[in-house]
């Protein structure tokens, strides 16, 4: 059992998710009272799930990194914001992010929308509610979010919502909604 | 000292600062678990450069996450010196009361008035 300390907060976890160059660290650099924070882990070949190691002797690990960024809400509540990395074979990471996260951003590239597919499969199959939020940094309203949700294909009740991931107003307004669509959940018991 | 390990520290395989181990003796370390160092009179002694990095960037309660951050450390390997750490009572531990589950509906309409306070 853990010792416990008195006056520390409870923390909040929110995952950014989204393909290669989506602006998940932008993202959460927008929102963090902190310059956004990097961290690492070390894959082995265990975690990488390789069964075949033949050919691979002179480098067994391979680094995975992780960005976040914190937001103190309150001296009992603090969020962290973690842009988790999106290739399927960072899973392991993903499972432990995943456990009891308050909810996810899914920051969307129309460029690369099938990117999010795999994203999206992982929030439904462990119920981790989400939102999808498609990122217009350069300015282009190429898409609209109906066409996003219909090429996603998720369910009506999630939001969809235009963003951009440099303005700290616009991720302040992801973040409202993805609490509000996490507080109905709730609300109607299918949380 | 920065508590920074990243100089030259590459040059080592990760886990030989773990003595070979690649898990921690205890699971009490979630991503965002806040660890502090408990207060002594002076250093300990007994330990490793890497430990007092850690018990120097947690002096104030910071979350295993932040720890990571700021000694350089990859997670895992972090993870196993905070093992000994605590097996040592140097640190303590404070896992969030919504590490295994969702907020509740109080909590959540907490956090809708902070953020929008922001």
């Amino acid at each position: 059992m853990s010792e416990r300390v008195g006056a520390v907060p409870d923390a909040l976890k929110i995952l950014v998710a989204g393909g290669f160059g989506a602006g998940k660290t932008t993202l959460v650099s927008a929102l963090s009272e902190v310059e956004s924070l990097h961290t690492e882990e070390v894959m082995t070949a265990e975690s990488v799930g390789v069964d075949d190691l033949d050919g691979v002797e002179t480098k067994t690990t391979t680094t995975v990194a992780l960005d976040f960024g914190r937001i103190t809400l309150d001296e009992h509540t603090v969020i962290y914001m973690f842009g988790t990395p999106g290739q399927q074979r960072f899973s392991f990471m993903w499972e432990e992010l995943a456990e009891g996260a308050l909810g996810a951003i899914v920051l969307a590239d129309t460029r690369r929308l099938e990117d999010c597919f795999d994203t999206i499969d992982f929030f439904e199959q462990r119920e981790v509610p989400f939102v999808v939020a498609v990122n217009c940094f350069d300015g282009v309203r190429t898409h609209m979010p109906a066409d996003v949700r219909i090429a996603l294909d998720v369910d009506p009740n999630v939001p969809v919502m235009l963003c951009d991931a440099r303005e700290r107003e616009s991720v302040k307004r992801v973040m409202i909604e993805l609490v509000s669509h996490v507080l109905e959940l709730e609300l109607s018991g299918a949380g | 000292m920065s508590g920074s390990l990243d100089d030259g520290g590459r040059l080592i395989r990760p886990y030989s600062l773990t003595r070979g181990r690649t898990r921690p003796s205890r699971s009490d370390f979630a991503m965002t678990s806040q660890v502090v160092a408990v207060p002594r009179m002076a250093p300990p002694t007994d330990l490793e450069p890497e430990h007092h990095a850690i018990l120097e960037a947690c002096a104030a309660p910071a979350s295993v996450a932040e720890l990571a951050s700021r000694t350089g450390l990859p997670l895992g390997v972090l993870r196993i010196l905070l093992s000994d750490l605590l097996d040592a009572g140097h640190v303590m531990v404070h896992e969030s009361q919504w590490q295994r589950r969702r907020p509740d509906v109080h909590t959540l309409r907490t956090v809708l008035d902070r953020i929008r306070a922001l």
